[in-house]
C-alpha cells in the first residue's frame, strides 16, 4: 500500500557498530512525522530513558520530517525536527526538541528516508554519507575542527560535486564512494543539486550546551543543544543526495490548496499591503535585525517557503541570517560602531561567526547583558574572582564577538563553565542572588528569556515550563508585536482589541472555541482556566502541525489576515487550511481539531519521557526573579500591549509592563492545567485512563513499572 | 520567424534517411553526421523567461512542475531546475534553468525516431516543443543533444524515457488547461514572480535573453534593488 506523502522508511544509524539499518516508517505513521514520529523513535530505541545528560551515549537523536517534506506545502515543505536528550539545562536537560529549515528534510525524502535516527557513538569522528538508498560511514578526522562551513564545502569536494550554479546533470552513480564501501549496484538516479548538509562547529565537537547543527549556510537546529550530543557520538556531518520523489494522493488538490494560498491570502504584488496583519500573507522580507546591508540582494527561503525571511547579499557576508543571530550582538555594537553600515557589518558578521562555529546565539540574548554586568561589577575579568582574560573593554568590536563565540565553543575562558550550562555556572561562581534579582534573566529550564517575558506573554512562558525548553511558538505571539509596534510608530490599529480576540476565538478548537476571555492577560485573568486552555491548544497544536506536520513556526497559524475583507485567515479554512493540504498530501480525511488531538497524544509521549527522566510538579518552577521582581525593561519596546478586558468587561489594548507573578497563584494554575490535561495534580504524571483514552496503555505500562504512573483518584 | 512548414530532411528523403541509419519503419540511433541534417522547425508561440536576482531558492517551481506532470514531487522530475549555492553571493548564488524553447532546437532535430519523432514541434499546442512519451525510445540523445548546461532534458528513470518542458500541455494533475494559452504551474505558484511566461521570442543568439527583470514597485518598496 502506497504511503502518500511519506518516502517509507526510516534510517536508523548505529554510530557503535557503523552500520546503517532501513526499517519501515508505516508502524510509525499514527504519529504523522517530525516530532511525534521521532519522540515514539526514541521511545522505542533508547534504551534508558532516565538520562538526564544528552552527551549520554545511551540518548537516541532523531532527524525527522514529515509527509509535507518535499512537496508545495506552503511554509512547510523544508522544515526538519530534531529530537532527543538535551544538554546543559538546569536542573535536568529534558528530552527536548529543535527544529531548522532549507533544503536537508527535502533531499532526505527524495533520498528515501523519513528520518535519521543516530544511536551509540562512533569511537572516532565520521561523517554519513547517503545518496538515495545508499549509506558510507567516512572517516572525519580531516573534517574535525573545521567550522560549519568549511566543512560542507570540503565534503561537496570530496564527494566531487559539481562547483556552481550552472552545472551538468550529475549521476549519482558516477560520485566515488567511501574507501571501504562499494556500490550497492542499484541503479540510482540523476540530480543538479547540491547535496544538503547537515553538520556541527567546533561547539558541537566540544560538547558545548549552546551547539547547534547547521546546514547550508544559515539554517540553525539550535535550541536544546543537539550539537554537543552529535559531538558527543563522535558525528561531524550527515550529507544527503536524493534523485527520488514523493508520492502525493491527490496532487490536483494539493496545487489547488497552494495557487489559493498565494492569490487569496498572500498579498497582492500590485497593490502590496506592507503594513498587513497576517502570519502567511506577507511579501518576502527578510526578518534582518539591523538595516539591510545593501539592496543588491534577494530573499532566500527554506524550500516551498511562500514568503522568504531571509537574504543573499553581493556584500560576502550575512547571507541567510535572519532574526536572533542578527540581533545577538546589537545592543553592544550600537555603543562602538560609528555608523549604521558599521553597524550593520559588525551585526552580520557576528552572525557568520556563530553560523559558522555552530553556536546557538540565543544564549546570548540575556546572558551577555549578564556578563558584562558582572564584568562591570568587578566580579569578572582579568585577575578577578571569575578570571577571564577576554577583552571585555573592547564589547561590541567584532574582534570581541570572533573571542567570546570562541571562547564558548572551545571550553576556553569562561567557556569551560559555561560550556555545560549557564545557570550551572552562575552557581558554581556564586551568583545564585543573580537569579533572584534578574541578572541572569534564564527564566525557565535553565535558558534564557526569548524577549517575550513570562509575566507578560502568558501562553510562552506558561508553555515553555510545561514544556522542556523556551517554547519558541509564535502562534499568538504575533498580537504583541504588531500591537505594540502600531503603539510605538503610530501605525493605525489594523484590528480593534474584542474583534482581534473574536477572530481568533472561531480558530480555537476543541478547547477554546468561541471564547475570546482565553486570550485575556489581564492580572485578574492571569491564572485561570481560560488561559490554561490557551496553553493547551498551543501546545498540542504545535505537537502536530508544528513540530509533526512541520508548518513553520514563522508563518503559521494565520488566524488573522488583512488581505481578506472578512480578516479570517487561512488556518482551518476550507480551501487552504493545514489539514487541507495534510489531506491533499496523504489522503487522509483529517479535520483541524483531529490534528490537534493527534498533538495531545504526542505531548502526553513527551510528558511521559519526561516524568521517567525525573519530573515532578514539585520541579516546575520559573526562576525566582519571575516571582520576586517586577518586569520593567521590554527588549523591543517600553511597553508590552496585549489585549485585556478591563474591570468592566469592555477588551482594549493594555500595557502588561510592571507587573510581577504570584508564585502561589501559579502553582494553583498547575493544578488546573494538569486537571485539564488528565494528569495527576499532585505529581503531574499522566494517568492510565488519560493514556489509554489515547491507545496509549504501552506508556501507562512503562510508567507503572518505573513507579511513576498518576494516581486516578488524583 | 518560422511559420508551420512540413518538416523537410534536406537532399536526403525520409527513406533514404531510414535507410542510411540502419533501419527500416523502427526507431534507430543517428550517426554523427547525421546530427547536422538541416532541420526547419516551427517557432514555438510562447517562451518562458525568468529573473535570476529576484528568485528565492524556495523551489516550489520545481515541485509543481513535477507534481503537475507526474503526481510526484521531485527535483529530478522537474523541467525547469533551480540551482543554488548557499556560500556564494547574490546574484551568482542562483540559476533557473528552463527549456528555451528554441528557434532550432537541437533536442528535436536529432530525435532518431521516424516516422513521426518522438520529440517535435505541437502544432495543436503552439508549436511547443514536446516529447511524446509513447514514441521516446529512451536512447537519450536530446538530453547529450541540448547545448545547456544543465540539459533543459530530463531523464525519466522510472519510464526510461526522456522528458522535458512542455509549457504545461501535458499535465494530468493541474485543473487548469496548460500549454501557450494556458496556465504554466511554475509561473502561477511562485511566490515572487519570478517566472513569466511570454509570447515573444527571446533573442535566440543570446545566452542571457530569458533572463529578464520582473521587479517591480513592489520589490523596490521591499528593499531590493530593481536594477
Amino acid at each position: 500500500m502506497t504511503l502518500y506523502g511519506y518516502a517509507g522508511k526510516i534510517l536508523r544509524l548505529d554510530m557503535t557498530n557503523r552500520k546503517a539499518i532501513a526499517i519501515e516508517t508505516e508502524p510509525y505513521r499514527r504519529w504523522g512525522g517530525g516530532h511525534g514520529m521521532g519522540a515514539a523513535l526514541f521511545w522505542d530505541f533508547c534504551k534508558d530513558k532516565t538520562i538526564t545528560d544528552g552527551r549520554h551515549p545511551a540518548n537516541v537523536c532523531c532527524v525527522m520530517t514529515s509527509p509535507l517534506c518535499g512537496t508545495i506545502v506552503p511554509s512547510a515543505g523544508g522544515r526538519c525536527e530534531v529530537v532527543g536528550v538535551g544538554v546543559g539545562q538546569y536542573p535536568v536537560s529534558w528530552f527536548t526538541r529543535t527544529n531548522f529549515g532549507g533544503r536537508f528534510s527535502t533531499m532526505l525524502k527524495y533520498a528515501g528516508w523519513d528520518g535519521i535516527v543516530i544511536e551509540g557513538k562512533a569511537d572516532s569522528p565520521v561523517w554519513v554519507e547517503i545518496r538515495d538508498g545508499q549509506v558510507i560511514f567516512h572517516d572525519s578526522r580531516d573534517l574535525w575542527g573545521k567550522d560549519t562551513w568549511a566543512t560542507q564545502l570540503e565534503i561537496r569536494d570530496l564527494i566531487k560535486i559539481r562547483r556552481g550554479t550552472k552545472t551538468h546533470w550529475q549521476d549519482l552513480q558516477a560520485l566515488p564512494l567511501g574507501e571501504s564501501n562499494e556500490s550497492s549496484g542499484e541503479n540510482f538516479g540523476r540530480t543538479t543539486q547540491k547535496p544538503a548538509i547537515l553538520c556541527i562547529g567546533r561547539a558541537g565537537e566540544n560538547q558545548t550546551c549552546h551547539a547547534c547543527l547547521i546546514h547550508d549556510a544559515g539554517n540553525g537546529a539550535g535550541q536544546g543543544g543537539l550539537g554537543a550530543v552529535w559531538g558527543s557520538k563522535n558525528l561531524k556531518a550527515i550529507s544527503v543526495l536524493g534523485t527520488g520523489g514523493i508520492k502525493v494522493h491527490d496532487p490536483k488538490a494539493l496545487l489547488r490548496a497552494r495557487m489559493i494560498t498565494k492569490e487569496k491570502y498572500v498579498t497582492s504584488w500590485e497593490t502590496p499591503d506592507f503594513g498587513a496583519w497576517t502570519r502567511i500573507g506577507g511579501l518576502p522580507k527578510p526578518i534582518v535585525q539591523v538595516a539591510p546591508p545593501t539592496s543588491e540582494r534577494r530573499p532566500q527561503s527554506c524550500q516551498a517557503c511562500i514568503n522568504g525571511c531571509r537574504s543573499r547579499y553581493n556584500v560576502g557576508y550575512g547571507n541567510e541570517s535572519a532574526c536572533q543571530e542578527t540581533s545577538w550582538y546589537g545592543a553592544f555594537v550600537r555603543k562602538v560602531a560609528k555608523t549604521s553600515a558599521e553597524d550593520t557589518e559588525i551585526n552580520l558578521k557576528s552572525a557568520d561567526i556563530v553560523q559558522k562555529y555552530g553556536l546557538n546565539s540565543f544564549v546570548f540574548q540575556t546572558g551577555l547583558h549578564w556578563l558584562e554586568h558582572l564584568y562591570e561589577e568587578g566580579a569578572l575579568g582579568p585577575g578577578r574572582p571569575i578570571p577571564s582574560d577576554l577583552p571585555w573593554e573592547s564589547i561590541g568590536t567584532l574582534d570581541f564577538a570572533e573571542k567570546i563565540v570562541h571562547a564558548l565553543s572551545t571550553r576556553t575562558d569562561i567557556g569551560a563553565d559555561l560550556a555545560d550550562g549557564w545557570v550551572q555556572a552562575a552557581l558554581k561562581w556564586g551568583r545564585e542572588e543573580d537569579l533572584h534579582t534578574g541578572a541572569l534573566q534564564f527564566s525557565y529550564w535553565g535558558v534564557p528569556e526569548h524577549g517575550y517575558d513570562p509575566r507578560a506573554e502568558l501562553e510562552w512562558g506558561y508553555g515553555s515550563l510545561m514544556g522542556d525548553r523556551d517554547t519558541n511558538t509564535h502562534c499568538f505571539n504575533y498580537i504583541f508585536t504588531v500591537v505594540s509596534a502600531a503603539f510605538a510608530f503610530g501605525k493605525p490599529l489594523r484590528i480593534q482589541a474584542e474583534e482581534l480576540v473574536n477572530l481568533h476565538a472561531r480558530k480555537l478548537s476543541p478547547y477554546a472555541k468561541d471564547r475570546p476571555e482565553v486570550l485575556d492577560y489581564s492580572d485578574a485573568n492571569m491564572y485561570s482556566e481560560a488561559v490554561a486552555q490557551i496553553v493547551r491548544w498551543q501546545q498540542h497544536y504545535c505537537r502536530f502541525y508544528k513540530n509533526s506536520a512541520l508548518y513553520c513556526d514563522l508563518k503559521w497559524p494565520d488566524f488573522i489576515n488583512t488581505n481578506l475583507p472578512d480578516l479570517e485567515g487561512a488556518t482551518a479554512s476550507p480551501d487552504a487550511g493545514e489539514q487541507v493540504f495534510w489531506n491533499a498530501v496523504t489522503g487522509d480525511a483529517l479535520k483541524f481539531e483531529d490534528g490537534i488531538e493527534i498533538g495531545r497524544r504526542i505531548w502526553n509521549l513527551d510528558n511521559a519521557i519526561w516524568v521517567l527522566q525525573g519530573r515532578h510538579r514539585d520541579m516546575v518552577y520559573f526562576a525566582p526573579y519571575i516571582y520576586e521582581t517586577k518586569y520593567k525593561k521590554g527588549e523591543l519596546f517600553p511597553f508590552y500591549m496585549w489585549p485585556c478586558r478591563d474591570n468592566e468587561g469592555n477588551w482594549q489594548y493594555t500595557d502588561l509592563m510592571g507587573r510581577s507573578m504570584d508564585k502561589d497563584k501559579f502553582d494553583e494554575w498547575k493544578t488546573i492545567f494538569y486537571r485539564l490535561e488528565g494528569w495527576d495534580i499532585k505529581t503531574g504524571w499522566p494517568k492510565r485512563s488519560t493514556l489509554e483514552k489515547m491507545d496509549m496503555g504501552f506508556v501507562a505500562d512503562a510508567l507503572a513499572a518505573a513507579g511513576r504512573l498518576g494516581e486516578e483518584a488524583s | 520567424m518560422n511559420e508551420d512548414k512540413t518538416e523537410s530532411l534536406g537532399k536526403i528523403t525520409r527513406r533514404q534517411f531510414l535507410l542510411g541509419s540502419g533501419a527500416i519503419g523502427a526507431t534507430v540511433f543517428l550517426p554523427g553526421k547525421l546530427l547536422a541534417i538541416p532541420n526547419t522547425i516551427p517557432d514555438s508561440k510562447g517562451f518562458l523567461v525568468v529573473d535570476l536576482k529576484k528568485c528565492q531558492g524556495c523551489g516550489t517551481c520545481m515541485m509543481a512542475c513535477a507534481l503537475a506532470h507526474s503526481g510526484e514531487a521531485s527535483y529530478s522530475l522537474s523541467r525547469i531546475q533551480i540551482q543554488q549555492d548557499s556560500f556564494t553571493d547574490w546574484p551568482d548564488d542562483v540559476s533557473m534553468a528552463i527549456c528555451r524553447q528554441c528557434r532550432d532546437a537541437p533536442c528535436v532535430a536529432v530525435c532518431p525516431v521516424r516516422p513521426i519523432r518522438a520529440n517535435k514541434a505541437n502544432p495543436g499546442h503552439g508549436n511547443v516543443r514536446m516529447i511524446d512519451p509513447a514514441l521516446c525510445i529512451g536512447c537519450k540523445m536530446c538530453l547529450t543533444r541540448c547545448p545547456y548546461a544543465p540539459s533543459r532534458i530530463q531523464w525519466n528513470p522510472d519510464l526510461e524515457k526522456s522528458q522535458k518542458c512542455d509549457l504545461c500541455v501535458d499535465t494530468p494533475y493541474l485543473e487548469e488547461k496548460g500549454g501557450p494559452g494556458g496556465m504554466q504551474a511554475c509561473v502561477k505558484v511562485c511566490p515572487v514572480n519570478a517566472i513569466s511566461y511570454t509570447t515573444k521570442m527571446p533573442d535566440q543568439g543570446s545566452d542571457e535573453s530569458y533572463n529578464v527583470n520582473l521587479r517591480g514597485r513592489a520589490w523596490s518598496k521591499l528593499g531590493m534593488t530593481t536594477k
